[in-house]
């Protein structure tokens, strides 16, 4: 009975041509991705295989994702057949058992999905085969991946969801109900994914994911190329207990869907309301009824048509807003916003103050994806409304214009989304007035929203096409389905980012507090009009292919639309298309004939060019640039323009003489006058900017010359994205000393990417930094290649409201023909790397150590962190005053400037500080990591670190600049917050480095020989340094960092090296550290250090006597991810401490000492005075630990 | 004989479907009248294990059809009155699918059996046709084929002419004649001359209870002699209401007609006539009616 019916419904599904369909479109999809070198899905990038089991299995994990649309409709298919077809009663009234019958039916739906996830897994297998595929990319072949995926995530996964989407679905004998299971899971998945970013509740979201890619990814989120490439995760601890936990749960729910399926016509009832009449109607005698009817008048005017179209909005809507499945669906979308509320913005695990344009963003990014669900699932609903419950019969014989249900059905959507993003804001201002911040802006969130909405009606609109077109519900949901992915995945995942020809994309208008939108929002405006002019086109077709009665072949239907095609339909499809085309050439020229439109494909292939013209020119000799003169004028609103004219005094200082100049010009800056020495041009490559210039008299060794030029920067339309753009805004212009000219060839435009070099014939040698030891290479730092120390002297007018800001000190300050100008002036030679910064700014001054001027120029709104910054100023100068070398300015200026960016960073005396990385940061939670201070301590430290030192133009350089700034910070925290509490930022560091070790591109390298790695420099550097400092003692350390700033400080080249810096180490310490230099600097060592447990019983005398279980282990890893072992000779430290005092704090140490423990497991026991309550092995994560959170463990107490 | 005792149901919107019906069936064809809403369905689909009353039982002879359900569907064919086929099915197929489920499970058996209903129903012809593909007559007809699978001893077949033309339903009752004796075939509907011309004993249910129960021609017989016609205007009926029992009225070439009781002449105009069931029908639904407004 059950094979029977198994056997039958088998038949059925298998029949459908939405089956095949499926089974098509999901196997193309997957070759597709699999098959070309365009997309790296699944991770597949640097040194991870194509076909690396981890890949395959991720790619198949993909799967899981798109085939939640695609179970409601084979799953519930099965489920509601006989309910939908009306053929129930013939089936329950067969002896067949309710086990066989849902048995049968589920088990016939979930092969069918099985089918199509193996349709799926062959198109990637058959992808991965083709011959055009680069070999080197691909290792050996082998099924390991595709069973793993498939037996331990997407089956299992399917299974749950299947089973989930069958209980509802024979339960309510609702379809309607089951999409909404779908939209939980959806929300569920997201849920989870957000919770991960978070260190802390890492667990909790490997468990709740009912998907297991997360428990997945937290699995192998520290896991080297070498081991991607390699191995796959073992089936024991969190994989296994998700696993077994949600296929239980699929289990419960099948065995619900058994227990409380009915055979009879309600189904399972729930107790109603008795109606108010209990007996059928009396019967009337026939006569009784009533003769003539009232006369009405029937109009076919427009006005009618309108009225018509208000009554149906006034319906559909009713219906749609009033049903529970819209109800839910807001509240899933709402848990979605509060979530991203509560974790998004943060560094360093802090929160920023919710102003209005980032809950703004938040609200568009947590309900982006429920939206695009929600307008699929209800264009389909909408449009078949009438069909399903067969009204439609009627209404459609009634004479109501074609185009009236299908903008009535249009305006319901856009009410629907409407609502969404009105609640949302509502949301969004309740979290600002929360968390009590009270400038709310609501003109900026009515132009916000305004703007958001737009590519959400766009998308209702074509999906309203492809329902009306396809006639066929599910059939319009997949091609919808389709749509979406293609628009937001495929194309971007292909690079094709012009969005002439994405349907419904613009440019993204950035909003910054400073400048507000500036002048962005006008092409995104356009391109709006554009789309929406082609969304006019379609809606005046799909109301020709309206279907109105039985629809009929496609024959019978282009004819009926033909037949339609009246003068009014005619005219409003001319209009439209016209629109389009004329707004089209409007922005074609915008973005592409007044601006260059360069996709990111061009983009590496003029970089690939590049390398290919002029790389042999890397060792021509080039004169240096020794003094700049600038004239600069802002012009930042209006007819918005940057005017400079450049005075550079170049040098000679190779021993040979120069007869050629090779000129790097920027992008975008038209050169307006030139003038140096007599000249003939060789070449001028305007593409790329590189023009050969030869002297007629070579300059002679020693020699100088003057190199005077104008440049202007005059944007005219707009472009395709906002990128590129951003530096010359309304209130916050703010850009470097790189648009400027640049003498010889520019080595770090060059693609490092192994893979990317072979696909532009580059050669596979991947030039990411001169090797350590390269002597040629110290002839420049790492910051430029054509000058070394310069003096620099600058006028920069702005607008008479602005105050404009460059490296020096102000000279004069005045006013004339309405502009504002200021004179700055550096008293001593500074590197040739400086800023200009333009904005309606207020100022706070104060004054630190040996009467410094410090500085804030800030945005009015954004006070609340000034303070800090300047307190942190002051420790900062004071600390590294007192440790190592006097501050060599007279003043320390930090500057806001919109964050389009988000960094920091340092300029001689001068730190420009992005909005979004300190200036809204939220303080106010003690027990989180204060990094408005940590940052300005580490910009300030970069004045001794990059400003006074600076590397040679070769590996490890960025570590004495990097690391050392970093480093330094961390010391100024710790004189902050003690030594007892440092853990917070080392581990937050030391996590950070981990996960920066999967995304490496190229090769990791140790610390001395870092090539500009920011997860190595930054993160490694800071514990490294950190770690140095304790074991040989913070004097001795700041005793040979200051010998180093002396002896290099503001070198001449040939500049210092890392190489010279550990020499200062290995003189400076005891040999006995010879081994931990190594194992910190030169190698990649990983330790693995736990506490597996620790209890504590209390002695006699009132003293505690602490036993611990601990693990200890020490491995070097290679570039490729390699491993060897090696001996733990190294002391660590020991330690046990009371219960912590408050959130965000440690306890205090007990006892803490170094110790050397053997390799592997190994017992301590320790005697202290206090109550323990945690104990650990390298408790403050000192040492680069493959997991850092197992260092420390709750002492339980016997 | 099936022998239904007391059996009461109301749905959870309030509605009483049935109250105390109380039936004997023997074998042969049953017909159980009454107008929509009367509770035939309910009782149809009580009887068929589709629903499960609030009290009452009901026994085939000594086996008691409530108490387990899968037993009585072994011996039960049930032709609902609003269904569905799956259309991209052939009739051929769908009938050995339900074949397989009634548990003909021997596939040569199965074979032959099914060629026989489809000959049976004449529906050879078209037995490799979708059935998307045929008309409502052809339906019915392999609706009552699906019934008739596996020899059932309880029959029951739930408004199966409404909806088809006179030939089709010609067609149709001839079919359920040829049902064997030995099987209890209930037959509800609306349709009066569906139970004059098919069944031996029949009941008429209104508003849930039984209002009569026994032999149509005995029932006939019982009303010999009193009924009355006559053919008046529009606008008198009100008066001739107001004056005597009408128990129905009918248009005939556009003039109303009306059949009054009376066990003698009522008025001069009026003429004798033999009553037939449909009288039988209307009069004891507007007994019942006139009772409940009293």
């Amino acid at each position: 009975m059950f094979l029977e019916i198994f056997r039958f419904e088998l038949r059925q599904q298998l029949r459908a041509p939405l089956f095949w369909i499926a089974v098509a479109l999901f196997g193309s999809v997957a070759f597709s991705l699999s098959s070309t070198d365009a997309v790296i899905a699944g991770g597949a990038s640097g040194n991870v295989l194509r076909n690396a089991p981890m890949v395959i299995a991720r790619m198949l994990t993909i799967f899981g994702f798109a085939g939640i649309i695609l179970l409601p409709v084979f799953i519930c298919g099965a489920a509601l057949r006989d309910f939908e077809q009306r053929t129930a009663e013939l089936y329950f009234t067969t002896p067949v058992t309710r086990g066989a019958y849902l048995g049968g039916r589920f088990a016939a739906g979930y092969l069918v999905v099985v089918l199509i996830a193996l349709a799926w897994a062959l198109g990637i297998a058959l992808g991965g085969s083709m011959p055009w595929i680069d070999p080197a990319r691909i290792g050996p072949s082998g099924t390991q991946g595709y069973l793993w995926g498939l037996a331990v995530i997407v089956l299992p996964d399917m299974l749950i969801l299947s089973a989930l989407l069958f209980l509802l679905a024979t339960v309510t004998r609702s379809l309607l109900a089951a999409y909404i299971g779908v939209i939980v899971f959806v929300v569920l998945a997201l849920v989870s994914r957000s919770l991960i970013s978070d260190v802390n509740h890492l667990t909790i979201a490997a468990i709740l994911d009912p998907f297991g890619t997360r428990t997945v990814s937290v699995t192998v989120r520290y896991w080297a190329a070498d081991q991607l490439n390699h191995q796959l995760p073992a089936v024991t601890g969190l994989l296994l207990f998700n696993r077994l936990l949600w296929g239980s749960i699929a289990l419960v729910l099948l065995g619900a869907a058994f227990a409380l399926f009915r055979v009879n016509r309600e189904g399972l009832q729930l107790p109603q309301r008795k109606s108010r009449r209990a007996d059928p109607p009396q019967l009337r005698p026939v006569a009784d009824t009533a003769s003539a009817l009232p006369k009405a008048e029937l109009s076919d005017s427009l006005a009618a048509h309108l009225a018509q179209l208000r009554a149906l909005i006034v319906f559909d809507t009713n219906a749609v807003l009033r049903g529970v499945p819209f109800l839910i669906m807001l509240g899933l979308a709402l848990v979605n916003l509060l979530t991203v509320l509560s974790l998004s913005g943060q560094i360093y695990g802090t929160a920023v103050y919710p102003v209005s344009h980032w809950t703004l963003e938040a609200v568009r990014g947590g309900f982006q994806w429920v939206l695009f669900i929600v307008i699929a699932f209800y264009a389909g609903e909408l449009v078949w409304r009438d069909r399903s419950v067969g009204s439609a019969a009627v209404s459609d014989a009634f004479p109501v214009p074609d185009w009236v249900p299908l903008i009535a059905k249009l305006c319901s959507l856009v009410a629907v989304i409407v609502v969404f993003l009105l609640v949302g804001a509502a949301v969004g201002i309740g979290w600002q007035l929360a968390h009590g911040y009270t400038h709310i802006e609501p003109g900026l969130y009515a132009a916000s929203l305004a703007i958001d909405v737009v590519p959400f009606v766009l998308l209702a609109i074509m999906a309203l096409f492809l329902q009306v077109l396809s006639n066929n519900k599910f059939l319009g949901y997949l091609l919808t389905i389709v749509w979406l992915v293609v628009s937001l995945i495929a194309f971007g995942l292909l690079h094709w980012e012009n969005n002439l020809y994405n349907y419904g994309s613009a440019p993204n208008a950035p909003y910054s507090d400073m400048a507000g939108f500036a002048h962005f929002l006008k092409a995104t405006l356009w391109f709006d009009f554009y789309w929406a002019c082609a969304a006019a086109a379609l809606l005046v077709v799909a109301s020709l292919f309206w279907v109105r009665g039985t629809g009929g072949s496609w024959r019978e239907r282009l004819r009926e639309a033909r037949a339609r095609l009246r003068v009014p339909a005619q005219i409003a499809l001319t209009v439209s298309l016209l629109a389009f085309v004329a707004s089209g050439a409007w922005i074609y020229y915008n973005t592409s004939v007044l601006n260059t439109y360069r996709s990111s494909e061009q983009q590496k292939q003029d970089s690939a060019e590049y390398e290919k013209r002029y790389a042999k020119y890397k060792d021509l000799p080039q004169p240096r640039i020794t003094a700049v003169k600038a004239d600069v004028d802002i012009y930042p609103y209006g007819e918005r323009k940057l005017d400079m004219r450049v005075h550079y005094t170049l040098v000679n200082k190779h021993a040979e003489p120069i007869s050629e100049l090779h000129v790097n010009f920027a992008e975008g800056f038209t050169v307006k006058s030139l003038d140096f020495a007599p000249h003939d041009t060789v070449s001028e490559d305007k593409q790329l900017g590189y023009t050969i210039y030869k002297l007629k008299t070579p300059l002679a060794p020693g020699a100088s010359m003057n190199f005077d030029f104008a440049l202007e920067y005059a944007p005219k339309g707009f472009r395709n994205e906002a990128g590129g753009d951003t530096f010359l805004v309304d209130n916050g212009t703010f850009f470097n000393s790189g648009v400027l000219p640049h003498f010889g060839y520019q080595s770090g435009e060059q693609i490092t990417d192994r893979n990317d070099r072979r696909k532009y014939g580059l050669s596979a040698e991947v030039p990411r930094m001169p090797k350590l030891g390269d002597e040629k290479a110290r002839a420049n730092t790492y910051i430029s290649n054509d000058a070394d120390w310069i003096s620099f002297d600058t006028t920069v007018s702005t607008v008479d409201d602005q105050i404009a800001m460059a490296p020096g000190y102000l000279q004069k300050a005045w006013t004339a023909n309405g502009r504002h100008y200021f004179h700055y002036t550096m008293d001593q030679p500074m590197l040739n790397f400086f800023s200009y910064l333009s904005a309606r700014y207020v100022v706070r001054h104060a004054t630190g150590p040996n009467g410094v001027a410090i500085e804030v120029y800030y945005n009015p709104a954004h006070a609340w962190n000034v303070d800090r910054m300047i307190q942190s100023a002051q420790d900062s100068l004071a600390y590294y005053d007192a440790h190592y070398t006097p501050y060599q300015f007279r003043q320390l200026r930090i500057l806001e400037f919109p964050d389009y960016a988000s960094f920091a960073q340092a300029f001689a005396n001068t730190i420009p500080f992005s909005e979004s990385i300190g200036f809204i940061a939220d303080l106010r939670d003690k027990s989180k990591i204060d990094y408005v201070y940590y940052v300005t301590a580490h910009e300030t430290a970069h004045q001794w670190w990059a400003h006074r030192v600076i590397g040679a133009n070769m590996q490890g350089s960025t570590m004495l600049s990097e690391s050392l700034a970093q480093y330094s910070a961390l010391m100024v925290m710790k004189q902050k917050y003690g030594a007892e509490q440092m853990r917070k930022f080392l581990k937050y560091e030391l996590d950070n480095y981990l996960n920066g070790r999967a995304t490496e591109d190229v090769q990791e390298e140790p610390l001395a020989k870092v090539e500009n790695q920011q997860y190595i420099h930054y993160r490694k550097g800071s514990v490294v340094f950190y770690a140095l400092q304790d074991y040989i003692g913070e004097n001795l350390f700041d005793s040979i960092l200051k010998q180093f700033l002396l002896d290099k400080g503001f070198q001449q080249p040939p500049y210092t090296t890392s190489q010279e810096f550990m020499d200062y180490l290995v003189k400076g310490t005891d040999p006995k550290w010879k081994g931990l230099l190594d194992d910190l600097f030169w190698k990649i060592t990983l330790f693995d250090n736990r506490v597996v447990d620790a209890s504590a019983k209390k002695l006699a005398d009132g003293k505690y006597e602490v036993t611990m279980k601990v693990h200890t282990g020490k491995v070097w890893v290679d570039g490729t991810g390699k491993e060897t072992e090696a001996n733990t000779d190294i002391p660590l430290d020991i330690g046990v401490f009371t219960a912590s005092p408050g959130a965000g704090l440690d306890g205090k140490p007990l006892y803490l000492e170094k110790r050397v423990l053997p390799k592997g497991d190994s017992t301590i026991t320790v005697t202290v005075d206090g109550k323990p309550a945690e104990a650990g092995i390298d408790p403050y994560n000192k040492l680069i630990d493959r997991v850092s959170s197992d260092n420390r463990h709750a002492v339980t107490l016997q | 004989m099936l022998a239904i005792r007391d059996l009461s149901k109301t749905y959870a919107n309030g509605v009483k479907a049935l109250r105390g019906v109380s039936l004997d069936i023997p074998n042969g064809m049953f017909g159980l009248l009454g107008p929509n809403g009367a509770g035939k369905s309910s009782l149809m689909r009580t009887i068929a294990t589709l629903q499960d009353p609030d009290q009452g039982s009901i026994k085939l002879d000594t086996m008691d059809l409530l108490a387990d359900k899968r037993a009585t569907r072994r011996l039960l064919g049930y032709l609902p009155q609003e269904f569905g086929v799956y259309p991209k099915v052939s009739a051929e197929a769908m009938l050995d699918h339900f074949a397989v489920l009634k548990g003909v499970t021997a596939k040569k058996e199965r074979r032959e059996l099914v060629a026989a209903l489809l000959r049976q129903v004449n529906l050879w012809d078209a037995r490799k046709r979708k059935l998307g593909t045929y008309s409502g007559g052809m339906r019915q007809r392999f609706g009552i084929a699906q019934a008739l699978i596996g020899d059932p001893r309880l029959v029951i077949v739930d408004e199966p002419t409404a909806g088809l033309d006179p030939e089709e339903r010609n067609r149709f009752l001839n079919l359920l004649a040829e049902i064997g004796e030995r099987v209890v075939v209930i037959l509800s509907t609306h349709i009066v001359e569906d139970v004059t011309d098919l069944c031996q004993r029949m009941a008429i249910i209104g508003q849930g209870e039984v209002l009569l129960s026994g032999e149509p021609l005995e029932a006939i017989r019982s009303l010999d002699g009193r009924v009355w016609r006559r053919t008046i205007d529009k606008h008198e009926l009100d008066g001739y209401r107001a004056r005597m029992t009408i128990l129905s009225t009918r248009l005939m070439a556009g003039r109303t007609q009306i059949h009054v009781l009376a066990d003698s002449l009522p008025e001069p105009g009026f003429e004798a006539v033999a009553p037939d069931l449909e009288d039988v029908y209307f009069g004891r639904l507007r007994a019942q009616a006139t009772a409940k407004a009293a």
